[in-house]
């Protein structure tokens, strides 16, 4: 009986799907939600969200078609999925600083998000820490909080940048340092992100390989917590939005885009969620250090996304020996 | 007929069944399906209800304030300038019911405080990043017109003071959610204060919500039943126009199990009462037709023959009538079936003596005959056949018993063939060869004489010598005999007629020996018994009887 009453009234469902878009994203909730909000007051489109990781995202766009938008994830996880995303060049993209101006149609820049050490001030008592060399010290064994990298993509990103700054530009050269960071991490390897910046945020950590927008979020929260950027280097790597190349509702997700790079969002982004934005007419927060102020390193991205699953495998491999011995 | 016919008891059982259980059954389904649509139809209609009236007092409420930014703004547009004065007065004028001013604010267009009520600002309205964003970005959409806000937890109802298309001064009102939440709060049901997007403002609850502070899909889309995870709800959504919805949701899941839980009880009650009345129906429908059995057993009993069989019935007055009607009747009828019976005896035992002492009177005259011929000449031979003649007429008329032995009837038939071997001399022969095991068996009285008879009479047609063989002997439970001669034989035709009248059991008027035997023998033994003729012209002539092996 109460089917019928709920199919009698299964109109109306239909009616609203036109003026929608499913989302699927690895960000954070508070991250999203004022940023949806506006998206939906000003476009009118009601939008659904699906919060899973980096990984996990990337599966449901290439598999779901009712899956229309791909938000989030850096374009060295992303990148080797891009024969499943639609071509769009957003009208934005004339603002965009030129770093990340000239990738395909099919990937659209966000924002920029470095990976940085995060410490809790509380707990760290006086070890220094200032870059990766300084978390091999045994007084940080099994005090580290680093996730697995086959499962976050921020920490993907952190062995790119180990890889690209331990080994001066050769990442065949780094993993000597992956090795010995695996054997001071004491076989603690986290399952996701957050437990990574969360950890530190709440002491169970001396210290964590995070990105720069959890650590702002963290400190903004009011976290006893310091960013600090590598000395040997930080890479930082763009994350994008992508379009799904069989959404029934393109007309929406393009209008996704265009509102998530549009100047209004991207300045709201860079001074209330921490992270940088892609265009060269907006600055950052004014609780972060200029892009300029850290020692940047760069990391080929080709290369990167050719690599990937052989450092991954690679990386597996070395922590299997460690946890072995 | 394909159906098999049900028994009487069978019957009772059913039209009992189908004439109280099935009436019930039905009437509680009915009842039960009633209740629910009833409940169904009230959990909407005061869902509805109450929807209606927070919606009403909520839309109240957001006139005021709208009317307030128009007032604000028409103060405002007196002086072209902010005169705090006047617009106190506007605030505390309208808000006087509230017991709550709120803050309003009046912003230039470079997000400059003018104006507040409340002594403070939000940062995000008059923090230049955010000039395109959030408030700010609703004033600029919608120019000279007023619009509600969901920002950061807050309600604003906003309007920019336009001079064409320059923005001159913006109006922000921060609603109080006190105002809101108290016409929610104290709801027996779910009540969600939301925006146009499903955001929730206001709201008793926080069961419904997303991990992200939404109101699900699943409520705000659309009224009406629905099932989310495990929980029923009904939801029920209206828009005030005002930039709120308020969708009111009862979750149904409590209910629909008790009434699951209610409907589950009735239902095992009323498997119950089935089974019971099924099985008490079985009961009672065989007490209720027990005398029924007793009358159908009874007339079986008659059908196979048993007579004393009694009805005895006191249980109900009309079956005590039909059992002694019954009795009565069947008492009748016996009396009926012994009298026929006698009669019958009586009609077969007359019948049978008449056939018995049917002597041919040609074979006294012929034999009378010859004794005055042989007195004559051989008055030895006279002497004998008078002896054998007179054996024979005792015999025939000594004692009435129909049945004799073997060996009686043989000495009877000696005397037969004595008269006859006088008679015809050289010309006639015989053997006689019956089974000593037979000998004191019972046969018909007068059996074996008429076959000799038969033999002499149509045997010597025509010829000069005649041999007749009398067998006798037993085939498992019978005796036969078999009279077998040489003589001249029956014609066809002839031989066709007498076996005619052999089948077809007719009382003969023709005093044929063999007729009698055949008849006798018919009515004395129940059965394949009898007499059997088969001749051929000229060769001669075999008659085969048949009897049940007996003695006395």
């Amino acid at each position: 009986m109460f089917v019928m009453f709920i199919y009698s009234s299964s109109d109306g469902k239909k009616e609203a799907l036109s003026k929608k878009l499913v989302v699927v994203s690895p960000h954070p909730t508070e991250f999203m939600i004022p940023l949806i909000q506006e998206f939906e007051n000003e476009t009118g489109i009601a939008v659904e969200l699906k919060n899973s990781g980096t990984s996990d995202a990337i599966n449901e766009i290439i598999s779901d078609s009712g899956t229309d938008i791909l938000w989030g994830g850096s374009v060295l996880s992303v990148g080797p999925y891009e024969d499943y995303f639609y071509s769009y060049e957003t009208p934005n993209r004339v603002d965009f600083m030129e770093e990340y101006a000239d990738f395909s149609d099919k990937i659209t820049c966000f924002t920029n998000v470095p990976s940085v050490l995060m410490i809790n001030e509380d707990v760290i008592g006086d070890i220094e820490i200032n870059g990766y060399e300084d978390l091999l010290q045994d007084e940080l064994k099994g005090q580290i909080a680093f996730a697995d990298p086959s499962k976050s993509s921020s920490s993907f990103e952190h062995l790119v940048n180990m890889l690209y700054a331990m080994g001066d530009g050769n990442p065949d050269k780094g993993w000597d340092y992956v090795d010995a960071l695996l054997k001071n991490l004491d076989g603690v390897l986290l399952d996701n992100s957050s437990e990574v910046y969360k950890g530190v945020a709440n002491g169970k950590f001396k210290v964590g390989l995070t990105f720069e927008e959890a650590a702002f979020t963290m400190l903004k929260a009011g976290s006893h917590v310091k960013i600090i950027y590598m000395s040997e280097g930080v890479v930082s790597t763009p994350d994008g939005i992508y379009i799904n190349k069989n959404s029934s509702r393109i007309e929406n997700a393009k209008k996704f885009v265009d509102f998530m790079t549009s100047k209004d969002a991207q300045r709201y982004i860079a001074n209330n969620l921490g992270r940088r934005s892609v265009r060269e007419d907006v600055i950052g927060a004014s609780m972060l250090i200029p892009i300029y102020e850290m020692l940047s390193c760069d990391a080929d991205r080709q290369e990167v996304i050719e690599n990937k699953q052989k450092w991954l495998d690679t990386f597996t491999g070395l922590s299997g020996e460690v946890s072995d011995e | 007929m394909s159906k098999e016919v049900r028994s009487f008891q069978e019957n009772i059982r059913r039209t009992f069944i189908r004439y109280s259980v099935v009436p019930v059954a039905v009437i509680v389904v009915l009842a039960m399906v009633i209740f629910v649509f009833a409940w169904s139809y009230f959990v909407a209609h005061f869902n509805e209800v109450d929807n209606h009236e927070v919606e009403q007092e909520i839309s109240r409420d957001m006139n005021i304030y709208y009317d307030m930014v128009d007032t604000v703004e028409r103060r405002y547009l007196e002086t072209d300038s902010v005169v705090m004065d006047k617009i106190f007065d506007v605030l505390y004028s309208k808000t006087d019911e509230f017991g709550e001013i709120g803050n309003l604010i009046l912003l230039s267009p470079d997000q400059k405080i003018l104006f507040t009520s409340k002594g403070s600002v939000p940062k995000y309205l008059t923090q230049t990043v955010y000039s395109n964003w959030g408030v700010w970005n609703a004033i600029r959409r919608n120019p000279g017109e007023i619009s509600t806000t969901l920002y950061e937890s807050n309600l604003y109802v906003a309007k920019g003071i336009y001079d064409g298309d320059t923005l001159k001064c913006a109006i922000v009102y921060m609603v109080p959610e006190k105002i809101i939440t108290d016409s929610i709060i104290g709801s027996s049901r779910y009540v969600y204060i939301t925006d146009v997007n499903g955001w929730v403002f206001a709201s008793n609850t926080w069961v419904l919500n997303d991990e992200y502070g939404q109101i699900q899909d699943d409520y705000s889309l659309r009224s009406g039943y629905m099932k989310v995870g495990n929980h029923f709800y009904y939801s029920y959504k209206t828009e005030t126009g005002k930039g709120l919805n308020v969708i009111t949701v009862n979750d149904l899941t409590r209910s629909i199990w008790l009434i699951i839980v209610l409907i589950g009880i009735i239902v095992v009650i009323f498997a119950a009462i089935i089974f019971i009345a099924y099985r008490s129906s079985s009961n009672s429908s065989v007490r209720y037709t027990r005398d029924i059995k007793k009358i159908e057993d009874a007339f079986e009993a008659v059908q196979n023959g048993d007579f004393d069989v009694k009805l005895n019935i006191n249980s109900s007055r009309e079956f005590m009538t039909i059992g002694n009607d019954f009795n009565e009747m069947l008492s009748g009828l016996k009396e009926q079936i012994n009298q026929n019976r006698e009669l019958a005896e009586n009609v077969a035992f007359s019948q049978v003596k008449q056939l018995e002492s049917q002597f041919n009177p040609h074979f006294l005259f012929n034999t009378l005959d010859n004794i005055r011929f042989m007195a004559k000449i051989d008055s030895g031979a006279a002497d004998k056949m008078i002896v054998s003649l007179s054996g024979l007429l005792r015999y025939s008329i000594r004692d009435s018993r129909e049945e004799v032995t073997v060996r009686e009837d043989l000495s009877n038939v000696q005397d037969y063939l004595n008269i006859l071997q006088i008679r015809f001399n050289k010309r006639f022969a015989y053997n006689i060869d019956v089974a000593e095991d037979i000998m004191d068996c019972l046969i018909p009285k007068l059996l074996i004489q008429p076959l000799l008879e038969n033999a002499v009479k149509y045997g010597f047609a025509g010829q000069e010598k005649l041999t007749v063989d009398i067998k006798g002997y037993q085939i498992k439970e019978d005796i036969v005999f078999i009279c077998k001669d040489d003589g001249a034989g029956i014609e066809k035709d002839r031989l066709e007629e007498i076996l005619h009248n052999l089948r077809s059991d007719a009382d003969s008027s023709q005093h044929f020996g063999i007729y009698n035997i055949h008849r006798r023998i018919r009515l004395m033994y129940k059965g394949e018994y009898g007499l059997d003729i088969s001749s051929v012209k000229d060769e001669g002539t075999t008659v085969r009887i048949v009897i049940p092996r007996h003695y006395a």
